[in-house]
């Protein structure tokens, strides 16, 4: 009876004491996150080592050549937006325990609809050939990721697995239609035509290549914060995701929040399917997105499910890239090396999840 | 545009398909394993990354493809054991460690191949194992010429679907195994310890995943290229499924995508109106279809995924 009066009673006096316990929490938990990174770097520093170069000197080249220039940053930025927007709408997704791994399928998707829109609509006045363009990204993703939500809701088919399958199908997708209706005629290689340059996004840095994308991407983020502490649905996702069955009882419907949050969710990472193409390449070539929502996950981990710290997480990814690239050209460290640092940060994270859950248990 | 085969190209069909089969089979069967003792195979993919990766370098380094498949299998395993720390000891997420650790091994046979033979894209070319002829058999018409003079490795896969289901469904081994994936606690009610057999039971289908991967490396290509797997393992995944965790229906699963994808390699020759990446999306849609035939009743071993709880 304490128990539950105590909490309560520090909220109506003191609102500001409840914040700073949560802030508290968040930055334990994230404090993890930044051990983890380190260790990281560790244990990839033992790799530079046995390939024969010196990891402090590859390591000041990397942090140079991430932070180093106008285009270092701007390269860094541009592929931190994807990452960050599909990383949020996963962690959504993993708030309420609903395992979405299909942002690989659904950035494809949302690509693919973004292009075909852009080819179709770069005649329309003012803004309007990104808003539709990136619209119809975020509705095809949103359309990929629904089907996994209604076969979970209709057939009861882990969504685990069907994320998974689909992804493959909308990566091969990709290749389909740049082999079909909307491939460049006689470019010998899979790719779309170029879109209109009335659908590229705006560059925010003038002689740089640093487009928008990265401020939706705050921008979204800063939505998705406020959706998941601030209403109904999203202390619907955390009560679902804190036990099912205590959601149930308080008259939260699984199937509509898992619709909702999965549609959603496809919704982001389709967006980032059409942030790469308008932003980036101009274009649909296949594969452009191979990689970007496994990525996606770990970037939502890394973030620890929190919506706002997800921004740092997805920095840190497309830094790492950006320096990682700067590392091979200079003094010859593979960029795979980049891989390495971001599976082991995923894999301590995910250990480190499973430390903090033990240690409450006790 | 009718289709007709004589009975060489039938006999070419079915060869190409048992030969995209093999690895399938071998990583399908490990999948078989981890997920009858109840850990979510998605690691598979890193498991015959690595596999091909070690076999590849060591038997380029040492000139001995025996020595290849040694530490392909070991590679497999190694990457077995830390999928089993993981979401063991440290209770993961088993989907999303296998994800971690695909994007890991990814990287660290990318960083490795360069960082032990240079350059920016070392090229390791060897001998690929050759066809073995079966006596007798190969002269059966048709199937023998296209079944019975494969490689070595081939013949190992679909020799290994027997004992393995035999071991599952008829030994006191293969029914602690299943247990461990059913209900954990009841295996530690019976004094044995499900944690183990689980983390075990990874390792064994980490030799099996690696196996396939020397399958694609030493025996397909004869030789290691970035992510060479390329997917393999997800493939290997859907036919788990579509298998429903047994060996032998796993393996008509595999057959199965092996003729989609000798079909798909054929078809330019046919003229037929379908694009070759929808036949290459056939594993993926038919995994999902049976998913969604049996739905709630496609018997999925009850704990998978779920941490060890003894109680």
């Amino acid at each position: 009876m304490t128990g539950l009066e105590k909490p309560m009673q520090a909220h109506d006096t003191l609102p500001w004491a409840d914040r700073w316990v949560r802030a508290a929490g968040a930055g334990r938990r994230l404090q993890y996150s930044v051990l983890a990174v380190l260790l990281a770097f560790g244990v990839a520093a033992f790799f530079i080592m046995l390939s024969g170069k010196n990891p402090i000197l590859a390591y000041r080249v990397m942090a140079r050549g991430a932070f180093g220039s106008v285009d270092a940053i701007s390269f860094a930025l541009n592929k931190s937006a994807p990452y960050i927007l599909a990383g949020v709408g996963v962690a959504l997704c993993f708030r309420a325990r609903i395992i979405n791994i299909g942002g690989e399928g659904q950035i494809a998707i949302g690509g693919i609809c973004a292009t075909w829109a852009a080819l179709h609509c770069g005649a329309a006045p003012g803004p309007l050939p990104i808003v539709m363009s990136l619209a119809a990204g975020a509705l095809g993703g949103a359309l990929w990721s629904g089907i996994a939500a209604l076969l979970r809701i209709w057939r009861g088919v882990n969504e685990v697995i069907a994320t998974l399958m689909l992804n493959f199908v909308g990566l091969l997708m990709v290749g389909a239609v740049l082999n079909g209706p909307m491939g460049e005629v006689g470019a010998g290689f899979p790719q779309s035509p170029v879109v209109p340059d009335s659908a590229f996004l705006p560059i925010i840095w003038p002689g740089s290549d640093m487009h928008m994308g990265i401020l939706l991407a705050l921008f979204l983020c800063a939505v998705c914060a406020v959706l998941l502490w601030r209403t109904p649905f999203g202390f619907g996702l955390r009560l679902i995701g804190a036990s099912q069955p205590a959601a149930r009882y308080a008259g939260v419907s699984f199937a509509r929040s898992m619709l909702l949050v999965m549609l959603l969710a496809g919704a982001l990472a389709g967006s980032a399917g059409g942030v790469e193409v308008l932003g980036v390449q101009y274009r649909l070539i296949d594969g452009f997105s191979v990689g970007f929502g496994f990525k996606a996950v770990a970037v939502a981990l890394l973030g620890r499910l929190d919506p706002l710290a997800v921004v740092p997480a997805g920095l840190f990814f497309g830094f790492v890239e950006a320096g990682a690239l700067a590392m091979q050209r200079e003094i010859g460290v593979p960029s795979s090396l980049v891989d390495v640092i971001q599976g082991l940060a995923m894999v301590f994270v995910l250990c480190s999840i499973g430390l903090d859950k033990r240690r409450k248990r006790v | 545009m009718s289709v007709t085969l004589n009975s060489a190209e039938l006999g070419g069909l079915l060869a190409s398909t048992v030969r995209v089969a093999s690895p399938l089979l071998f990583a399908g069967l490990g999948g078989v394993l981890c997920e009858s003792a109840g850990t979510f195979a998605v690691c598979i993919e890193g498991m015959m990354l690595m596999g091909a990766f070690a076999g590849a370098v060591v038997a380029y380094l040492t000139g001995s493809v025996a020595f290849g498949l040694a530490a392909a299998a070991l590679g497999g395993a190694c990457v077995g054991l830390l999928v089993a720390v993981c979401t063991g000891r440290f209770r993961t997420d088993h989907m999303v460690t296998g994800l971690a650790i695909n994007i890991l091994v990814l990287g660290l046979t990318s960083f490795l191949l360069r960082g032990l033979f240079g350059g920016r894209a070392p090229n390791i070319q060897m001998q690929t194992l050759a066809p073995w002829t079966v006596p007798l058999l190969s002269r059966i018409p048709v199937i023998g010429p296209a079944l019975f003079q494969q490689p070595l490795l081939t013949y190992a896969a679909f020799l290994a679907v027997p004992p393995l289901q035999l071991l599952l469904k008829r030994t006191q081994l293969g029914l602690m195994l299943r247990s461990a994936g059913e209900n954990p606690a009841a295996v530690f009610a019976t004094g044995a310890n499900p944690a183990a057999i689980r983390a075990w039971a990874v390792i064994a289908g980490g030799v099996f995943a690696g196996l396939g991967g020397a399958v694609l490396s030493l025996q397909e290509l004869g030789t290691f290229t970035d992510g060479m797997t390329n997917g393999r393992g997800f493939i290997a995944l859907a036919a788990v499924l579509i298998g429903r965790w047994l060996p032998v229906r796993t393996m008509l699963a595999c057959l199965l995508f092996g003729a989609t994808n000798a079909i798909g390699l054929n078809m330019q020759g046919w003229n037929l109106p379908v694009s070759s990446y929808v036949i290459q999306m056939m594993p993926y849609l038919i995994a999902l279809g049976v998913l969604c035939c049996f739905g709630r009743s496609t018997r999925m071993p009850a704990a998978l995924g779920a941490p060890v709880s003894t109680h």
